[in-house]
């Protein structure tokens, strides 16, 4: 006690009033999602090891076969096997995503940062710009852009994906760099020459990385939503190329014959992919951002 | 003040008109740099019988042998005299194949805007009112899987599931054969359309009112009026929805692209007689004049739209500008 009372209320145990929840360290991630999108990619990545039928060989002896022993999801109107189709196809489809998203990504943050820090007639024009290619509906514009890029691959159709969808991420990653750049850091590291790109890389980019997260996750999961539309509509990849779209075009066929195996299954595996990422995405939009309600 | 108005109204002319321009001249182009053969689409499979001269006739006789500026502004020309040209396929005036079509998808868009805006007001509520308990976790969870099935797919199960299996709804078109002027069997023919355009965007949009919603639960007037005594009810739907209203309502403009691309897609695959359809098959086999209509007919509404949110937000915020812009 003497003189040691600093000490002392220093080491004394603080006493909470409310006794806070222990949580486990995976409460409230989405621990689930993680490990079932885990498992589809590492499927379609491995699919050489055990997905043993050729997907594009057609047997036409087994057109349009029910679920069963032999093919385990059952065979399409030209006698593909369905379940070596979805993790050949997967691979696509997940590539798709995942190019789109880096070109869409990449284009939303230089676009997004030249417009956050330029004088304000051409930061003017370039959201105008944003806005007008936004107001033409995606669909058409993917349409036009892909018959100026020719027959539909892998390749354009990432990049058409790409190309349309950067212009909501470029417009966050801009009002971040408005915000930003009137820190004292960036106009220090301009005053001592630093580069466009530099200041961009070192001081912009770690800062509104996490406000763009979840756009970037969820133009993952839209490249893949588009790429299976455009494929099902016939303007996407080519019934040869599997990818989760192109084994639903044949659907219109199969609605016929009522061969439900044929949407379903495909589709289950779409939308399970589509709906990991979704939670991935909104944990990450979670994160940090909750107060208590005064009602 | 009335000077004011007329400058703020002129300003938002001006940007419309330069949009439309510009993107008028975008499809111009990027429509006549596309591989494809606008005669298959004017003549149908004659074209591959044709002589070389005949080809040259056919295509100076629709104007495309000319450099593609000069046909730019000969086309831009008729258009401000209100002359569309006529549809290659359709052999008449675009307006008219367009009129035909575009009950269809004002009735299909419409409604469902209405019935997407009415649901995710009343679905926000819903989970405000019951925030973190068992209704706001069930909607939030049905809404989150809702959002992840895509349009194509939905369509292709209920077809599926209510057209194949049950045979109760009719999978295709807007009315049945000789039955166009019978609003019930169009109502029957809506009904699957309807539920693919209202499910897959109403979740999109009740999220994000319930989001401002919590915000505004949140502000210290709320706190404020507890102190006061009004009740939850009051309070929740006198007050804080009223703060949001103006984020509410320029969601709703911003939104109309988003829907009617929507629109669009559904149609392709309910194969419903409306604009949706005649922009892909315009677009597919190059019946120009068609497709720039429809284009820019698409365009005017959401760049239109996306203006009057803007407006909204300027006249109803007019702290918005400056905040939005963080200087």
């Amino acid at each position: 006690m003497d003189g040691d009372l600093f000490v002392l209320a220093d080491k004394k145990p603080r006493e909470n009033p409310v006794p806070i929840k222990k949580e486990k360290w995976y409460q409230g991630k989405p621990v689930g999602s993680v490990i079932v999108l885990a498992v589809v990619v590492l499927g379609c990545m491995g699919c050489d090891w055990f997905a043993l039928k050729d997907p594009a060989f057609m047997d036409l002896k087994n057109c349009s076969v029910m679920p069963g022993r032999l093919f385990w999801f059952g065979t399409d109107v030209m006698g593909r096997d369905i379940f070596s189709g979805i993790w050949y196809g997967g691979r696509i489809s997940l590539f798709i995503g995942f190019a789109s998203t880096v070109i869409s990504t990449g284009m939303a943050v230089v676009i997004g940062s030249v417009s956050g820090m330029a004088p304000p007639w051409l930061d003017e024009w370039i959201m105008r710009f944003a806005e007008i290619f936004m107001s033409v509906p995606g669909l058409l514009l993917i349409i036009l852009l892909q018959a100026v890029l020719g027959d539909a691959n892998v390749v354009t159709l990432s990049l058409v994906i790409g190309i349309t969808g950067w212009t909501a991420m470029a417009k966050v990653v801009r009002t971040e760099v408005r915000r930003l750049r009137g820190s004292e850091y960036v106009i220090a590291s301009r005053c001592m020459g630093g580069g466009f790109f530099y200041i961009l890389w070192k001081h912009l980019a770690p800062n509104f990385v996490s406000s763009i997260m979840f756009m970037v996750v969820m133009n993952i999961r839209s490249g893949i939503v588009t790429e299976s539309t455009l494929s099902f509509m016939g303007i996407g990849l080519p019934l040869e190329i599997l990818s989760w779209g192109s084994m639903l075009s044949l659907s219109e066929r199969a609605l016929l014959g009522g061969e439900w195996w044929m949407i379903v299954i495909p589709g289950a595996f779409l939308v399970t992919t589509l709906l990991c990422v979704t939670n991935i995405g909104n944990y990450l939009r979670r994160e940090g951002n909750r107060r208590e309600s005064c009602l | 003040m009335d000077k004011n108005m007329i400058l703020f109204f002129g300003k938002k002319l001006v940007v419309f008109a330069v949009s439309m321009f510009v993107l008028s001249l975008t499809v111009f182009y990027v429509a006549r740099f596309a591989p494809g053969d606008p005669l298959v689409s004017y003549y149908g499979d004659r074209v591959e019988k044709m002589s070389q001269e005949e080809r040259e006739k056919a295509e100076e006789r629709l104007g495309l042998r000319e450099p593609v500026h000069i046909q730019y502004v000969k086309w831009l020309e008729n258009a401000v005299h209100g002359d569309f040209g006529i549809s290659y396929k359709y052999k008449r005036n675009v307006l008219e194949v367009i009129q035909g079509r575009l009950f269809n998808t004002l009735v299909l868009g419409g409604v469902g805007f209405i019935l997407i805006f009415g649901l995710a007001l009343l679905l926000g509520i819903l989970c405000v009112w019951f925030e973190e308990r068992l209704v706001d976790r069930i909607i939030c969870q049905i809404g989150v899987v809702t959002s992840c099935i895509p349009e194509f797919w939905f369509s292709l199960v209920l077809i599926l599931i209510f057209s194949v299996w049950l045979k109760v709804f009719p999978s295709s078109g807007a009315y049945s054969m000789g039955r166009s002027q019978d609003v019930g069997d169009r109502i029957f023919h809506l009904i699957l359309p309807m539920t693919i355009v209202v499910t897959s965007h109403l979740w999109y949009y009740a999220y994000m009112i319930r989001n401002k919603l919590l915000e505004e639960v949140r502000a210290d007037y709320v706190l404020l009026a507890k102190a006061k005594g009004l009740g939850k009810a009051e309070i929740l739907l006198g007050h804080c929805l009223r703060g949001i209203m103006p984020s509410y309502l320029s969601l709703m403009a911003v939104s109309v692209s988003h829907i009617l691309g929507g629109t669009y897609m559904v149609e392709m695959v309910f194969s419903y007689p409306g604009i949706g359809t005649l922009s892909y098959e315009s677009a597919r086999y190059k019946d120009y004049n068609l497709l720039m209509v429809l284009c820019i007919f698409s365009g005017a509404i959401v760049i239109l739209c996306s203006i009057i949110a803007q407006a909204i937000n300027e006249r109803i915020d007019p702290g918005m500008g400056s905040r939005e812009d963080g200087r």
